[in-house]
C-alpha cells in the first residue's frame, strides 16, 4: 500500500531514536488536516443539508421540526428569490464578459516585446492582490457624487453611481472588472505566448488578414486556457458578496449571496437559508460542469 | 509562375551580417536549391524572398517588380516550413482550405481545388483527420498541398524534409521532383544536405557565411568548384585535400618523396600567386593499381569501407591519407600494398590564401 512507496525512515535519525515509525510520522502530518477538513467543511455541509429540511431558527431555542421539501418549494416559487437570481445572472454576465474583453485585450497588447514589460505586467496585477472589502471602500470614495474623482474626470457633476438603481449593478461590475481583468490577462498571456510563432508566419504566407488570423488561429489556440479563466471568474462572480455589500444596498444590487446572508443572519431563517445555499451550490456545480464539458471539447480539437 | 531576382541584398541581425551583397536571379520554372551549412544565410535568403524577413539593403524583384517593402501576403508566394506549421486545431481539409478561405474564394471552386491537390499528393483519404493523427510524411504532403492549392507565383521550401527519417526523405524527394516537373512552378529549396541538393536542383546556390560561393548546375559545382569550401562541401565522401609542393611537372605530397607527374602545361596555366597550393582530388580520381606501373606511387592501405556497390579505400602517402573509390573487393584488406596515381584532369589546385580554384574554375 502507501507505505510501500514512502521513503524509509533513516534508522539513525532523531525521530527513529524517539521510537517513531514511518507510519506515525505520516499520520502526524495527515490527521490534523483531515480532522480540520471534517470539522469545518464536511460536517457543516452535511449538517446544513439536514437543516435544509427543517424550520430551524438559530435565534430561538425551539427544536427543529422536519418539514420535508417545504423550504425548497417555498424558495423556488418565491418571485423575489428569482429576482435575486436574475440580478446575479446579469451581474455575472456583465462582469465576466468585461473581464474577458479587458483582460484579453491587455494580454494582446502585452504579448510583444515592450520596454519595461515586466514592470507593467506587475503593476497591472496589483488590483488582484488587494482585499475585496478594501477595494469596495476605495471605489465607494472614487464613485462619491460630491468629491469622487470619477465624476470629476468624466465631468458628470453629481452623478449618483451607487444610489441610482439602474446604474449601481454596473458600477459594482466595473469594480469587479477592474480588480479581476488582470487575472484573465495573466492566463491569456500564458496562452498567447504558447501559440507557436511559425503559425502566424504560415498564416501571413497564406494571405490571411489580421482579423481572420485572430479568429481562426489566435482565438482557437488560446480558447482552452481562456475557458479556464472564465470558469474561475464565473464561479467567483456567482458568489460575489463583499464587494456588492460594501458598495451598495440597492434592491437592484441584491445578489443571491447577499440575500442568503440576510436570510441566514438577519432574519435567522436557518433552515430556509440552508436550503437556499444548497440550491446555489447545485447551480454553481451545474454551470461549472457545462463549462468543463465545453472545455474538454475545445481541448479535444 | 515567376522570375525572382535579388540584387545587392544585405541583411544584418544587429551587428551580425548574415547576407553579404547577395545577387541571384531565379528563372521562371526553375528549381533552385540553396545549399550551405547552418548559419550560412540560406534560410535568411529564402525568408527574405518570402517577406518573412525584412532586408537591410538591396532589392528583391518578382517578375521585375520590386517587392522588398511588401508584406508576405502581397507577394503571392507559398512557403513550406521545416516544422510543417500545420494549424493543429483544423482538419487536413481546413488546413488546405485556409489560404483559399483567407481570400474568400467561393466554396465550389475551393472544393475542386482541394480535391485536385489532395489527389495529386495522395492525401485524399486523410482530409477529415487532424494533423496530429498523420505520419511525418503525410504532414509534409499536407503542408505542400496547402502551399500549392492556391497556385502561387513561386514555391519556397525551407528544409522541408529535415525532420523526416532517411527512407521517407528519399521518397519525398522523388515526390517533390515529380511535382515540380508536373507543375513547373518556380521553386526555391533550402537544405544542408548536398545529396538532396544534387538530386533536386536545376541549379545549386552555395552559401557560406552569408556570401554566395558558387551558382551552377549540380554537375558544374561538382566538377568545377570555384573554391575550397565548395569543393569540400559538395560530394560524398569528401574531396581529398592536401598541401602540396609543385616542382616543375612534379606534384609532391608532404613526407612523400616521389610525388606525381603532371602535364607541365596544366601546371603552368595555374594562376599561382606564390602563397602555397592545396591539392583537391575526389576519391574517384584517385586511381589504385595492384601492380607497379608508370607514374604510380607505392602506398599502403589503412582502412577499407565496403559499401556494396563500391569500396572506399584509405591509402597512406607520406603524411597524408587519401581516400580512393574502387570497385568492391578490389583491395582485400588493411596493410595491403598498392600503387596510386591521380587523374590530372580531375585534380584541383587551390590557393592557400584566397582558397580560390587556381584552374579558374574550369
Amino acid at each position: 500500500m502507501a507505505s510501500d512507496v514512502m521513503t524509509k525512515l533513516d534508522p539513525k535519525s532523531k525521530a527513529a531514536a524517539k521510537g517513531f515509525s514511518d507510519l506515525t510520522i505520516r499520520n502526524l502530518f495527515i490527521i490534523p488536516t483531515i480532522v480540520f477538513l471534517i470539522v469545518f467543511n464536511i460536517f457543516p455541509l452535511l449538517y446544513s443539508l439536514g437543516y435544509s429540511f427543517t424550520d430551524f431558527r438559530a435565534s430561538t431555542n425551539n427544536p427543529a421540526k422536519f418539514v420535508g421539501l417545504q423550504n425548497y418549494r417555498d424558495l423556488l416559487s418565491d418571485p423575489f428569490i428569482w429576482k435575486n437570481f436574475s440580478i446575479t445572472a446579469k451581474y455575472v454576465l456583465i462582469s465576466v464578459t468585461g473581464q474577458v474583453v479587458v483582460g484579453f485585450g491587455l494580454a494582446m497588447l502585452l504579448n510583444r516585446t515592450l520596454p519595461l514589460k515586466g514592470l507593467i505586467t506587475t503593476l497591472l496585477l496589483l488590483p488582484m492582490m488587494l482585499s475585496m472589502a478594501v477595494v469596495g471602500l476605495f471605489w465607494k470614495l472614487l464613485y462619491d457624487p460630491n468629491f469622487g474623482i470619477i465624476n470629476y474626470f468624466l465631468g458628470l457633476g453629481k452623478f449618483e453611481w451607487l444610489a441610482d438603481p439602474d446604474v449601481a449593478l454596473w458600477a459594482i461590475a466595473i469594480v469587479d472588472i477592474w480588480m479581476w481583468a488582470p487575472f484573465v490577462m495573466l492566463l491569456s498571456l500564458a496562452g498567447l505566448s504558447a501559440v507557436p510563432k511559425h503559425l502566424y508566419e504560415a498564416a501571413e504566407i497564406d494571405r490571411a488578414g489580421s482579423l481572420y488570423t485572430f479568429f481562426r488561429i489566435t482565438l482557437p489556440m488560446v480558447a482552452p486556457i481562456l475557458m479556464i479563466a472564465i470558469i474561475f471568474r464565473t464561479m467567483e462572480a456567482f458568489k460575489t458578496f463583499d464587494l456588492a455589500y460594501v458598495l451598495s444596498s440597492q434592491p437592484t444590487t441584491e445578489l443571491i449571496a447577499i440575500r442568503l446572508y440576510k436570510m441566514a443572519f438577519q432574519e435567522w431563517q436557518t433552515g430556509m437559508s440552508s436550503a437556499f445555499a444548497y440550491i446555489v451550490l447545485i447551480m454553481v456545480v451545474a454551470i461549472t460542469n457545462i463549462y468543463v464539458k465545453y472545455l474538454n471539447k475545445v481541448k479535444a480539437r | 509562375m515567376a522570375q525572382i531576382e535579388m540584387r545587392n541584398v544585405q541583411k544584418f541581425f544587429g551587428a551580425n551580417q548574415v547576407l553579404k551583397d547577395f545577387h541571384l536571379t531565379i528563372e521562371d520554372g526553375e528549381f533552385v536549391v540553396m545549399l550551405g551549412q547552418s548559419g550560412g544565410g540560406k534560410t535568411t535568403a529564402l525568408r527574405a524572398i518570402a517577406g518573412l524577413e525584412t532586408i537591410t539593403d538591396g532589392k528583391i524583384l518578382i517578375n521585375g517588380k520590386e517587392v522588398q517593402d511588401k508584406k508576405a501576403a502581397d507577394r503571392d508566394i507559398a512557403f513550406v516550413f521545416q516544422s510543417f506549421s500545420l494549424y493543429p486545431h483544423m482538419t487536413v481539409r481546413e488546413n488546405i482550405a485556409f489560404p483559399l478561405r483567407a481570400v474568400r474564394m467561393d466554396a465550389a471552386e475551393r472544393d475542386s481545388a482541394i480535391k485536385e491537390v489532395a489527389e495529386t499528393l495522395q492525401i485524399a483519404q486523410h482530409l477529415d483527420r487532424k494533423p496530429s493523427a498523420l505520419s511525418g510524411g503525410d504532414m509534409q504532403r499536407v503542408a505542400i498541398g496547402r502551399a500549392l492549392v492556391r497556385r502561387p507565383q513561386a514555391l519556397l521550401m525551407d528544409e522541408p524534409l529535415g525532420v523526416l527519417d532517411t527512407e521517407l526523405r528519399e521518397q519525398m524527394r522523388a515526390e517533390i521532383k515529380r511535382l515540380h516537373i508536373a507543375r513547373g512552378s518556380t521553386s526555391v529549396y533550402v537544405t544542408h544536405d548536398q545529396i538532396e541538393a544534387m538530386s533536386l536542383a536545376d541549379r545549386i546556390v552555395i552559401l557560406h557565411d552569408g556570401v554566395l560561393q558558387q551558382v551552377g548546375s549540380p554537375d558544374d559545382v561538382y566538377l568545377h568548384p570555384t573554391n575550397l569550401f565548395v569543393a569540400k562541401f559538395v560530394g560524398s565522401p569528401v574531396m581529398n585535400i592536401a598541401d602540396v609542393h609543385i616542382e616543375g611537372s612534379r606534384v609532391a605530397l608532404p613526407g612523400d618523396g616521389a610525388g606525381f607527374q603532371f602535364d607541365e602545361t596544366t601546371l603552368s596555366k595555374l594562376q599561382n600567386t606564390g602563397d602555397g597550393v592545396t591539392l583537391g582530388i575526389r576519391p574517384e580520381a584517385v586511381l589504385l593499381s595492384q601492380k607497379k606501373s608508370k607514374g604510380y606511387v607505392e602506398a599502403v592501405t589503412t582502412n577499407i569501407e565496403p559499401l556494396g556497390s563500391h569500396d572506399i579505400v584509405d591509402v597512406r602517402l607520406g603524411d597524408t591519407v587519401m581516400r580512393a573509390r574502387t570497385e568492391s573487393g578490389f583491395v582485400r584488406g588493411e596493410g595491403a600494398q598498392v600503387w596510386v596515381n591521380l587523374d590530372p584532369s580531375q585534380a584541383h589546385f587551390f590557393d592557400n590564401k584566397t582558397e580560390l580554384n587556381l584552374r579558374g574554375g574550369a
